[in-house]
């Protein structure tokens, strides 16, 4: 390697600010076609109802009203193919057919000039559903003649997925179990922008613009669902606010809406109001982890076991709605030495917004029920929190490791993060307790975890479809610009800024010289989009192999136009040297246009054209699990140590954050500032999850969490001041080491804060903390009655 | 059965907007942010909610800031509206801009012009310290940057040591 310097780690300003700071950005709502109509969905106000019929009512006396549209008119559209063969068919119709099985389900739509009069024109549709018994709890689910929301099947779970483990089973045997029952509650991603779908048929070709993470996933999965080849189909991704996963699933409405352009020939636009957001975009976590563990006298854990219960709603979500809770268990033991799982689950159907991806996908989960069972091993055996967790963790001498789940753990400072987490926490807790002084109702706590997470994992245990690659292909211009185009996809993290970098680093061009295309499937190569923390893994590696196949061309062409030897050639910050002679030296546009303009100046044998393409799967990732359940599903693995301080108010019950402490691994960091704003906004919707957000049900399976008043997001004054500890092991299979660094986050602070909140309330008798969110009134629910 | 709404007809209004007088006739329940939005195809106004909680539709109306998801258009008639593309320098950023820039105080951007607006329309010198900076700041909602970004932006910008 040269020594010349790297932009991997440099502080720069992001690619992608100046046209969000300045209003220019587009996202799918500001997008408006010439002709365009708008459209508004009629949703089951039931939980679960038999569809009796869809009558127009009133609705075609709004002026330029069109419709009703049902599933009954949808008689060229497929339902979405079952690709698991594991779970029960769903058999995904963009309308509701026959029967609805959530409130917010899409029963019909209609069209109009304006969106005011699309929703006045829904207000009057005559519809008629029949109520059927809702299904509100998976107790409920599982009682024996429990109402069915899928007639054809015997009972009402998705997929089951026993475990039964003889090698874990035996660590019991003379041993003490500690046992819990874990519940992280149903919350979701709640971007601030909503979903929007805009879509155009024109000269034999589908347009769609949507607020999707996986745009390639999409076109292919509407040339499933319509008649039309993906030839025909393009779809592009504008400026996207946020995404957290929820933008991961592909919707009823990114069918109907293309469905409709190409029925009524006008461009169509749908914009998700925040109601139906609640409604209908998928909701995450509602995860009960019933789990024992082994322990020995000392607190070493031997073995966990138990039974992951997932509410899943009703089911219809694709990609899967349970493979979040596949990956809690593929990471119930977190970053311990624990040499033996038995973990099962059961996915089961209710009347409730189907479940799908969150960032964390299921890592929040397991990471609650492990650190809270280490939490009460440590208790029940009079070991400190703190100790406990050092006598488990893995150490350097342990990597690489294999988890119990079949993870294998290649690179990290489990420990190193841990105690300097732990020394930085004891600090700011004397800080805090002298700053709050000794008033005896406001009590302060901490609690420490750790985790581990797999990054840029198999699709296939989540899609049964698709896998784990990603690709890239680079050309130079004439004048020496080089444009990159990825299957990765943004949605607001820095991904354009993160190529950028890359790109100059291994082209040795200037970042101003390089322009990334990403989020349309007319110009960029086949991919799988951005979730799992995957998109720096597979990017930079498609990066990578296309940059080195492209610099050895330009590398052979700059020393035929220096009469230098190729070996001597050397890119860096526009051109290309001979290493040591300052003055040899030919620019980029040199090069290029000897590549694509003046090809008598190239030397023998090399062909015209300066462009490479590739392909890249990371190394290791296996995509099917044993009969254990084992496997490594994902590339590498990021830890942190995560620590919570709060207050805690004896009388309301109220907890404050007062601050919270991250150790953090993502291997090589490309961008610090862009790695830290990802940490600190994954923590920060962690506390959400932990304290705040909560999708409420009444007992007859009625959404109570419909609008800001009733889910209430944390603000400015809720999220504490944070610090972050940077460590770096670099992954060493990865290309610049780096481990991507989008979800880690979220994952620690419901078991750190429940951590906390028992620590602030030690020697009062409290009862364990199971669940979440932790509410002022959970609290107070927990103390002894005075 | 329901009554087939009958919106009361048309409203002719003239207001500033940036700057520029605009006039035209909007259905009276047309809201502020969609004449802004759909009719001047002034985009950087963005719905987050339309129920008056994220802020991230917050213009200013006469200095003063206001979400425009919450306001007809016609309760805007004669007055004076400033948008995002409104406080934007012709070339380069803002200061308030820049410091967003700098401190990474945005990531998806959706929200970004509301809390810009937001500060846009108060008095540095009434917020002197952090803690009333998160206070101001408690109006909008960000769901990716933590608010870390932003409030370190607003420190510098307005000259805050923290």
């Amino acid at each position: 390697m040269t020594a010349r310097p790297t932009h991997i780690g440099a502080q720069v300003a992001r690619v992608e600010d100046d046209r969000l700071l300045s209003g220019g950005a587009r996202f799918a709502a500001d997008i408006a076609l010439p002709g365009m109509v708008e459209a508004a969905f009629y949703r089951s106000p039931l939980p679960h109802a038999r569809i009796v019929g869809v009558g127009a009512g009133d609705a075609l006396e709004i002026p330029g009203a069109f419709g009703p549209f049902t599933a009954g008119d949808m008689t060229d559209v497929s339902p979405y193919p079952d690709f698991d063969e594991h779970a029960r068919p769903v058999g995904i119709f963009p309308l509701a057919r026959e029967r609805v099985r959530y409130a917010g389900a899409p029963i019909a739509v209609m069209v109009a000039d304006d969106r005011y009069r699309a929703e006045d024109a829904c207000d009057l549709l005559d519809v008629d559903l029949d109520p059927l018994d809702p299904v509100v709890t998976t107790d409920a689910a599982l009682a024996p003649g429990a109402p069915l929301l899928y007639p054809d099947w015997p009972d009402n779970v998705v997929i089951g997925f026993p475990v039964d483990n003889p090698d874990a089973n035996a660590e019991f045997d003379g041993r003490m179990a500690v046992s819990g029952r874990y519940e992280v509650g149903r919350h979701t991603g709640v971007p601030m922008e909503t979903r929007g779908v805009v879509a155009e048929f024109r000269e034999g070709r589908l347009t769609v613009w949507s607020s999707t993470q996986f745009p390639h996933i999409a076109r292919t999965m509407l040339s499933y669902c319509l008649p039309l080849d993906e030839n025909d189909i393009r779809v592009i991704v504008p400026d996207v606010g946020g995404g957290f996963g929820v933008k991961a699933e592909f919707y009823p409405e990114e069918v109907t809406i293309p469905w409709l352009a190409l029925r009524l020939g006008r461009p169509v636009r749908w914009i998700e109001d925040r109601r139906e957001h609640l409604l209908a975009t998928c909701h995450a976590r509602d995860l009960v982890l019933d789990l024992e563990a082994a322990v020995d006298e000392d607190g070493r854990f031997r073995a966990v076991r138990g039974m992951a219960v997932q509410d899943l709603g009703a089911a219809e979500m694709y990609p899967f709605g349970y493979s979040p809770a596949f990956t809690a268990i593929g990471h119930i033991t977190g970053p311990y030495r624990i040499p033996h799982q038995s973990v099962g689950l059961l996915a089961v159907a209710t009347n409730k917004t189907p479940c799908g991806a969150y960032r964390g996908f299921g890592i929040p989960e397991a990471t609650f029920a492990i650190e809270r069972l280490m939490d009460k091993a440590a208790d029940r055996l009079g070991i400190g929190r703190n100790e406990i967790r050092r006598r488990n963790l893995i150490g350097q001498g342990d990597i690489p490791y294999t988890t119990s789940a079949g993870a294998i753990v290649d690179s990290g400072s489990h420990r190193e993060a841990f105690e300097e987490t732990v020394r930085v926490t004891a600090e700011r807790v004397e800080h805090w307790r002298a700053v709050l002084g000794d008033d005896p109702g406001i009590r302060v706590g901490s609690g420490v975890v750790n985790y581990i997470e797999g990054v840029t994992p198999t699709y296939f245990m989540t899609t049964g479809h698709w896998t784990a690659y990603d690709s890239c292909s680079v050309r130079v211009n004439p004048d020496g610009t080089a444009v990159v185009s990825v299957g990765v996809s943004t949605s607001g993290q820095g991904l354009e800024s993160m190529l950028t970098t890359l790109t100059a680093e291994a082209l040795g061009v200037r970042r101003d010289q390089v322009r990334v295309v990403m989020g349309d499937t007319d110009r960029t190569p086949y991919g799988l989009g951005s979730w799992g923390s995957r998109s720096t893994n597979v990017a930079s590696g498609a990066l990578r192999i296309a940059s080195d196949r492209l610099l050895e061309k330009a590398t052979r062409i700059a020393a035929h136009l220096l009469e230098a030897s190729p070996e001597d050639i050397e890119a860096h910050d526009g051109a290309l040297s001979v290493r040591g002679s300052p003055g040899a030296s030919v620019t980029w546009q040199q090069v290029a246009t000897a590549a694509n303009i003046r090809t008598v100046d190239l030397p023998e044998g090399v062909e015209p054209g300066l462009e490479a393409a590739a392909t890249y799967e990371p190394p290791g990732i296996e995509h099917v699990p044993d009969e254990y359940g084992r496997v490594n599903a994902a590339a590498t693995y990021t830890n942190a140590s995560h620590a919570a301080v709060v207050s805690v108010d004896t009388g309301t019950g109220q907890v404050r954050m007062l601050e919270y402490i991250v150790a953090h691994d993502c291997g090589t960091v490309i961008n610090p500032q862009i790695v830290r704003g990802q940490v600190v906004g994954g923590v920060a919707q962690g506390i959400g999850g932990a304290l705040l957000e909560q999708l409420h049900y009444d007992e007859w399976g009625n959404p109570q969490s419909t609008s800001f008043l009733d889910y209430h997001l944390p603000g400015a004054t809720e999220i504490p001041t944070m610090q972050v500890l940077h460590f770096e092991s670099p992954a060493p299979a990865m290309p610049w080491g780096a481990k991507g660094a989008g979800e880690a986050g979220i994952i620690g602070p419901g078991p750190a804060i429940a951590a906390a909140v028992e620590d602030a309330l030690s020697g009062m008798g409290v009862a364990e903390i199971t669940r979440t969110p932790i509410t002022a009134p959970y609290v107070l629910s927990l103390l002894p009655t005075p | 059965m329901k009554p087939v709404p009958d919106p009361a007809g048309s409203v002719a209004v003239s207001m500033e907007v940036n700057g520029r007088t605009v006039e035209r006739t909007v259905n009276s329940r047309r809201l502020l942010a969609d004449l802004l939005r759909d009719e001047l195809r002034l985009t950087g106004t963005h719905l987050g909610c339309e129920h008056g909680v994220c802020g991230a539709c917050t213009v200013l109306v006469d200095g003063q800031p206001v979400r425009s998801c919450l306001m007809l258009a016609v309760q805007a008639d004669g007055c004076e509206v400033t948008t995002v593309e409104g406080i934007t320098p012709k070339d380069g950023l803002s200061p308030m801009q820049q410091a967003f820039k700098d401190h990474h105080g945005l990531q998806c951007g959706f929200c970004t012009p509301g809390f810009l607006m937001t500060l846009a329309g108060v008095e540095p010198e009434d917020h002197p310290d952090e803690e009333s900076v998160r206070e101001l700041l408690a109006g909008n909602l960000c769901r990716c940057t933590g608010y870390e970004g932003i409030v370190d932006a607003v420190m510098a910008a307005w000259d805050r040591s923290r």
